[in-house]
């Protein structure tokens, strides 16, 4: 696509939504895949990462400046990081297409469907419950059985969008959206 | 000389044919000069159409797909435009498009989310091919304004809090109107010798 003058500088930093919600389609990827954690790893030193992510520690820190996790860490992330962690998340997001693409098809049986959402959404509240603070009003929306299925929803959708090469650019976009 | 590129997801697969721009130095596995594509659906009729078309319909469905990302569902493409999408009432997209041929119904397609991620992806897979070495007019993904992002949530929701606010406010003054006001005091009784000034009749009682 052209360069647009209205688009994001690359040295934008996320602002504390679009953090929270990066953490919170991470947590939706380890969701989907029981490996996603140690996929992250992986992925993270195929696309050479090491630099900024020498080790998983230094790449579930980066994860931490969530506001809404249980142990938070102060401070920003520099805008590589942020984007770097956002390619991981495109590539994990693309590799899962298919998983993504059964949730949100309304051609597979109601019943199939139900199990599977049934199955995400239950993996997804165990681990927001094991990581984030609970006290935290945007963490007990996520987990409030109606509220919380729709951004399930929502989660789901901003992944398939986000999947493949040209997601990286319009899930940054959307990381980047004023606080509303 | 004739170039076709292809790209396939599950539900629809992409065609694109051409040639190398020549005039410009292209050649080999080059694609600069447009000239038919196809985009194939299972169980739907298949669309075909010039560049322009096939423009028109990455320039509506490309900014829908930024907006939905982020949660927010907006119609693009208004009449004059050959291709419009936008929510369905009933759940999923509705993707119309218009025929430039007189007394042609628009064909209106209904698409789930998972196909509307396919045409997402193959449209991006052709955007992104480097053997399409041609200048596509598509706006880059911007972050949305507040303002844009207000719009995700119902109407009813957000004028909730500024309408109570204002009944809050009518109620507080109506019933402060309805408390009775004071009464004035009564005046002093006049005393017999109120001619003589105060000072001089203040004596003071044991």
């Amino acid at each position: 696509m052209p360069q647009d003058p209205t688009a994001p500088e690359p040295s934008t930093r996320l602002p504390r939504r679009g953090l929270e919600r990066l953490d919170l389609l991470l947590l939706s990827v380890e969701a989907l895949d029981l490996n996603g954690g140690e996929a992250m790893v992986w992925m993270s030193e195929q696309m050479g990462f090491t630099s900024l992510f020498p080790n998983r520690v230094e790449l579930w820190k980066r994860r931490c400046t969530n506001p809404l996790r249980r142990t938070t860490r102060r401070g920003a992330l520099e805008p590589a990081e942020t984007d770097a962690l956002i390619r991981i998340l495109c590539a994990l997001a693309d590799r899962l297409y298919p998983l993504l693409r059964g949730l949100l098809s309304t051609a597979e049986p109601p019943e199939v469907l139900s199990q599977r959402w049934a199955l995400f959404r239950g993996r997804l509240a165990e681990l927001i419950r094991e990581r984030m603070n609970p006290r935290r009003s945007g963490v007990q929306l996520l987990l409030d059985p109606a509220a919380g299925a729709r951004q399930a929803r929502l989660l789901v959708q901003a992944l398939s969008l986000g999947s493949g090469v040209g997601g990286f650019e319009r899930l940054r976009a959307s990381l980047l959206d004023a606080q509303s | 000389m004739k170039q076709t590129l292809q790209f396939d997801q599950l539900s629809c697969r992409l065609k694109v044919e051409g040639l190398p721009d020549v005039s410009v130095g292209q050649s080999g596995a080059a694609l600069g000069i447009i000239t038919g594509w196809s985009l194939q659906w299972a169980g739907r009729p298949e669309l075909e159409g010039r560049k322009e078309h096939l423009l028109a319909l990455m320039q509506v469905v490309l900014p829908y797909a930024r907006y939905l990302i982020s949660g927010v569902p907006r119609r693009f493409g208004a009449e004059p435009q050959p291709v419009e999408i936008g929510p369905a009432p009933e759940g999923g997209h509705s993707l119309l498009l218009r025929s430039s041929q007189p007394d042609t119904p628009p064909l209106q397609l209904a698409l789930d989310d998972a196909e509307l991620a396919d045409l997402v992806r193959v449209l991006d897979q052709l955007r992104l091919d480097s053997r399409l070495q041609l200048p596509l007019a598509l706006p880059a993904p911007v972050p949305l304004r507040a303002r844009e992002l207000l719009e995700r949530r119902p109407l009813a929701q957000r004028l909730a809090a500024p309408l109570g606010g204002v009944l809050a406010l009518v109620l507080a003054s109506g019933l402060g109107l309805l408390i009775p006001e004071p009464k004035p005091a009564a005046a002093p009784a006049a005393r017999p010798d109120s001619s003589q000034p105060a000072a001089q009749g203040a004596t003071p009682s044991p």
